[in-house]
């Protein structure tokens, strides 16, 4: 699920002194940057190797150990003012042990070395009581040992090196140019960047070393009936990236926000929705969220397994016997992979929290669900049925205090060869609704029924869009929904959209996470007017 | 060989409030802006998971962190650390006030605060701080042995937090105060996932977790919603059970702000402007309050800008008698602040779920709700899923479980058809089952809920 933000839901980093080090092992190709990507601070990997000596003394058969610093900042506006400025720094160690088939985790802000050995035993200990009251079986898929990673998110400008003045310029000066659009009475926009330093050292000898950089940027513009019996708005807040300054900058919201601000006001006099059946053509700024809850969340093994019962709940795509190679998701044209290498995208990274390569698999092959997303323990459950041997990376902690376990990876649908863009696809609908941007979204705990409103909502006739409307949302059932696909557009209308705050677990953490997507046309769905 | 944890026995998580005077005087010694907040959040946090019939993972984790915010004039910026050293720490003072300094003005900032009173709060129970490794593993064991006895499978969680907040301002505040938090959900399916039954329990204090009415609540609502039935959607009576309940208000939260209204983007919005504060909304038997010593539902009776949180009505008797207001707002507007709320305790009334089943003809018995999202601020309504046993009741009875729904419902149109009313009870009231911000309702049997379509999800 896409979580609202909490205070705590960021902890954070500044740059610690890594020395910058000899080429990285195991890189992924397409990451140019890896080679002058930092390695571990000595100091970081010493107190690393001391947990690990002590959790293994403890009787843990496995282990891995996390140094990680977060560094957070946001900068928030509203109209013609700064609405906050801050930034969180977080610095600590996790610890993560298996003795018999359980996990034990214990993790610390404290760094001095008896507290770390403190927590190394605390999690062998944690696991040991609970393989005592409640024996259990973990198999480990093997994972090529790393003795030296190194990896950084590609990017042109650390956003932790341009000056908070220059952020709030930029914000500033979008809000102005929306305030400028009779009938805006309210614009706020904020940015959040996110450099994360994490060193992953496992008992099997891997010691990783990675720095993520992600920013997201939105804007909310609303509109006000001027005898107040009605608010509009319009949020632009898909567009979080693993990228860096530059990307926020080649967004040009100053420039961009005059038409979201025109389509706030006009969503006050646009014509309610008349509820009935449909055709959909969706965007990729709304299409992204479709597919990260009805895809993405249900081809999560856990969740196939009952892992995540008590809260996220199970799926639709399970028992894993019947679906695997057989589940019919959707029409030959629908193609989805599961990532962790696409560029610019939330998810991608060098390895996982598990020390497994980044890689690309498909989950759905012309319509026909193939593969489900996969951490080390959880491949023995299904490579019989798979031929995987091998884990497809999806370890996931949201920080030192966090216990990794299966996290979304970038979920993509793939565009057509046919090269077709949103206004081709439009012109090959009679009667329909064109939504872009997410709006309301709701899914049930096996991602059978799914509702879900968007920004703006465009009226189809004859291939044209006619008119704006308003208050609407479609109400689906996730087969029936991906089956009535109808086209996929084309290459040059791929986007990715992306949330920083996918919650999954419990405790909860969050995520972030791309989904990659053209325009798409689905036939005959079910419309509601929310009014 | 596993060595002995050393453990103190009674040891209390968190900073001591001079501990956290001492360390907020620290920072301040550092500090050489116009005026400097410190906010201090320390403790530790269990849990236990479990599923499958078998616990998943179990951990801790305990941290520090200090906030630091200057202000120079009108400009503010925080820094938010954990690394405590005289260095860290001095440079995070720095660090803040370089920020402050080039942030451009906020011209809504209103100066800090000196010292305040704050409502006495003892919201720290030792029951839930000392609570160990192994008892939160046998309580998830329960569960496991509850399921297996009725061949059913367990999924649960634990989650266990004590620690300490505190502020102090270069003005001379200073606020401290020490909270514990304990929740304990458990789902129950049936091995080929034809029925789910769920319980659970949320307080400050371990002892009133009844951990084996949550596994028993479980297992029962499993087994009535096996061969679960079809029933269409529509608008229904419904009764809702306090865990539903708890799940909807927690979303007035969001809706109880005097700005929003004022402005004219929010339910509490008057045509022509101004807020609806003194007009009667709802039902005469709503009543709605936030109180820091709320038995098992304790908040820090300030807030992190330290203010003071007192007890507070927000609707008394249907009327709606207060909404928030920031300090910079209620200057503009001329009246008191009043902080937002910290929890929600509703009043509730004599009947009891048996009561409120008997008095229905034909409607539905909800458990919990799922994915509740904001649908229209408008008219406060909300879309969700019911979850975990659903009832037809007819002619006074239930009489079969049926289908998941989608809800699109008002909840002010709910407070205004509510029909009766139960025992307040504090509820789990997260999706995630994590402890939240406590809130107290009643079960409600409420009139036209609309139940908009149907879920095959179980």
């Amino acid at each position: 699920m896409k979580n609202k933000l909490g205070r705590r839901d960021f902890v954070k980093v500044t740059g610690a002194a890594m020395a910058a080090g000899a080429a990285g092992f195991n890189i992924p190709a397409a990451f140019s940057q890896a080679n002058s990507a930092p390695g571990p601070d000595a100091a970081e990997r010493e107190i690393a190797m001391l947990a690990l000596d002590a959790v293994k003394a403890a009787g843990a058969t496995y282990a891995d150990v996390r140094v990680s610093r977060h560094l957070f900042e946001a900068i928030g506006t509203r109209e013609r003012q700064i609405t906050n400025v801050t930034k969180n720094e977080s610095y600590g160690i996790g610890v993560r042990a298996l003795v018999g088939g359980s996990w034990g985790f214990a993790s610390t802000r404290d760094l001095a070395k008896d507290s770390v050995v403190r927590v190394a035993r605390e999690a062998a200990a944690i696991a040991a009581a609970n393989d005592k009251i409640a024996p259990t079986k973990t198999v480990l898929a093997p994972a090529r040992r790393v003795p030296d990673g190194r990896w950084i998110t590609p990017h042109e400008i650390d956003p932790f090196s341009v000056p908070v003045e220059q952020k709030a310029d930029l914000l500033f000066r979008t809000n102005e140019e929306a305030l400028k659009v009779k009938g805006v009475q309210f614009v706020s926009s904020r940015i959040f960047s996110v450099k994360e330093s994490r060193l992953l050292a496992t008992s099997e000898g891997s010691v990783i070393q990675q720095t993520f950089i992600r920013l997201a940027p939105s804007v909310e513009v609303t509109a006000v009936a001027a005898d107040a019996s009605d608010f509009q708005t319009r949020t632009q807040s898909a567009q979080a990236a693993a990228r860096g300054w530059e990307y926020v900058v080649g967004l040009s919201y100053p420039e961009n926000v005059l038409r979201w601000a025109e389509e706030a006001v006009m969503k006050l006099s646009a014509r309610p929705v008349e509820p009935g059946r449909w055709d959909l053509v969706l965007h990729p700024s709304h299409l992204w969220l479709t597919i990260h809850e009805s895809i993405g969340h249900p081809t999560e093994l856990d969740r196939a397994m009952g892992y995540e019962a008590n809260y996220a709940g199970t799926t639709f795509v399970a028992p894993p016997q019947n679906v695997l190679g057989k589940l019919r998701y959707g029409p030959e044209i629908m193609n989805v992979v599961g990532n962790r290498t696409e560029p610019g995208a939330c998810a991608t990274v060098g390895w996982d929290d598990e020390g497994v390569a980044a890689t690309e698999w498909p989950i759905i092959d012309k319509g026909i669900f193939v593969n489900y997303q996969t951490t080390r323990e959880m491949v023995d459950w299904i490579s019989p049925l798979t031929g995987v041997k091998e884990s497809l990376g999806c370890a996931y902690g949201e920080n030192w205090a966090s216990i990794p376990f299966a996290r979304m990876p970038n979920v993509s649908l793939k565009p057509g060869r046919e090269d077709l863009s949103v206004e081709d696809v439009i012109a090959q609908t009679r009667r329909g609704i064109y939504i872009e941007g997410d709006g309301s979204y709701s899914i049930d705990q096996q991602r059978y029924n799914f509702q879900f409103g968007g920004q703006v909502f465009w009226e189809i006739r004859d291939g044209k869009r006619v008119r704006m409307l308003r208050d609407a949302a479609y109400v689906g059932r996730t087969p029936e929904f991906w089956r009535s696909l109808a086209v996929v557009g084309g290459p040059s209308s791929y986007e990715l959209g992306a949330t920083f705050f996918d919650g999954k677990g419990q405790p909860t953490q969050s995520n972030a996470v791309s989904h990659g997507c053209p325009v798409a046309l689905f036939r005959n769905a079910n419309i509601i007017n929310t009014a | 060989m596993i060595e002995p944890i050393v453990q103190l026995p009674n040891r209390r998580h968190g900073l001591s409030s001079e501990d956290s005077r001492a360390l907020s005087e620290r920072v301040l010694g550092f500090a050489t802006a116009d005026y400097t907040r410190v906010n201090i959040q320390s403790g530790t946090r269990g849990f236990t998971r479990t599923a499958m019939n078998r616990v998943t993972t179990a951990g801790t984790s305990d941290d520090v962190s200090v906030t630091i915010t200057s202000v120079f004039g009108k400009r503010t910026a925080s820094i938010e650390t954990n690394q405590l050293d005289d260095a860290s720490l001095g440079k995070a003072v720095r660090d803040a006030e370089a920020l402050a300094r080039i942030s451009p003005e906020n011209p809504e900032y209103v100066p800090e605060l000196g010292q305040q009173t704050f409502a006495e709060v003892n919201g720290y129970y030792d029951s839930t701080g000392n609570l160990s490794t192994e008892a939160r593993a046998r309580a998830g064991a329960l569960g496991i042995k509850a399921a297996e006895e009725a061949g059913a499978i367990a999924a649960g969680f634990i989650d266990v937090q004590a620690g300490a907040e505190a502020i102090a301002t270069s003005n001379g505040l200073f606020g401290y105060g020490a909270l514990t938090g304990v929740a304990s959900t458990l789902t129950v399916r049936t091995p080929d996932g034809s029925s789910s039954g769920w319980g659970g329990d949320e307080g400050a204090d371990w002892t009133t977790i009844e951990s084996e009415r949550i596994a028993a609540d479980a297992v029962q609502k499993c087994r009535d919603w096996r061969r679960k039935t079809s029933l269409e959607a529509g608008k229904y009576e419904v009764v809702l059970e306090p865990a539903a309940v708890a799940t909807l208000m927690g979303w007035m939260r969001f809706s109880l702000d005097a700005r929003q209204a004022d402005e004219g983007r929010s339910y509490f919005a008057k045509r022509g402007g101004g807020n609806m504060i003194g007009e009667k909304l709802f039902d005469s038997r709503i009543t709605l309050i936030s109180d820091p010593a709320a038995p098992n539902a304790e908040t820090l009776p300030f807030t992190s800008n330290g203010q003071p949180t007192p007890y507070r009505s927000w609707i008394e008797g249907g009327v709606m008698k207060n909404l928030s207001y920031s300090r910079f707002w209620a200057e503009r507007k001329q009246v008191a602040a009043v902080p937002g709320p910290a929890n929600l305790v509703m009043s509730g009334g004599s009947a009891t779920r048996d009561d409120m089943i008997k008095s229905i003809r034909r409607g539905v018995l909800i458990t919990r709700f799922w994915y509740v999202r904001m649908l229209n601020p408008r008219t406060i309504a909300v879309t969700g899923l019911t979850r975990d046993g659903t009832f037809l009741i007819e002619n006074g009875k239930i009489s079969r479980p049926v289908n998941n729904f989608r809800f699109n419902q008002s909840i002010a149109e709910l407070l205004q058809n509510v029909e009766m009313l139960g025992a307040p009870v504090r509820a789990a009231a997260t999706e995630g089952g994590s402890v939240g911000t406590p809130v107290v309702v009643p079960p409600l049997k409420v009139k036209e809920f609309f139940l908009s379509s149907v879920s095959d999800a179980i």
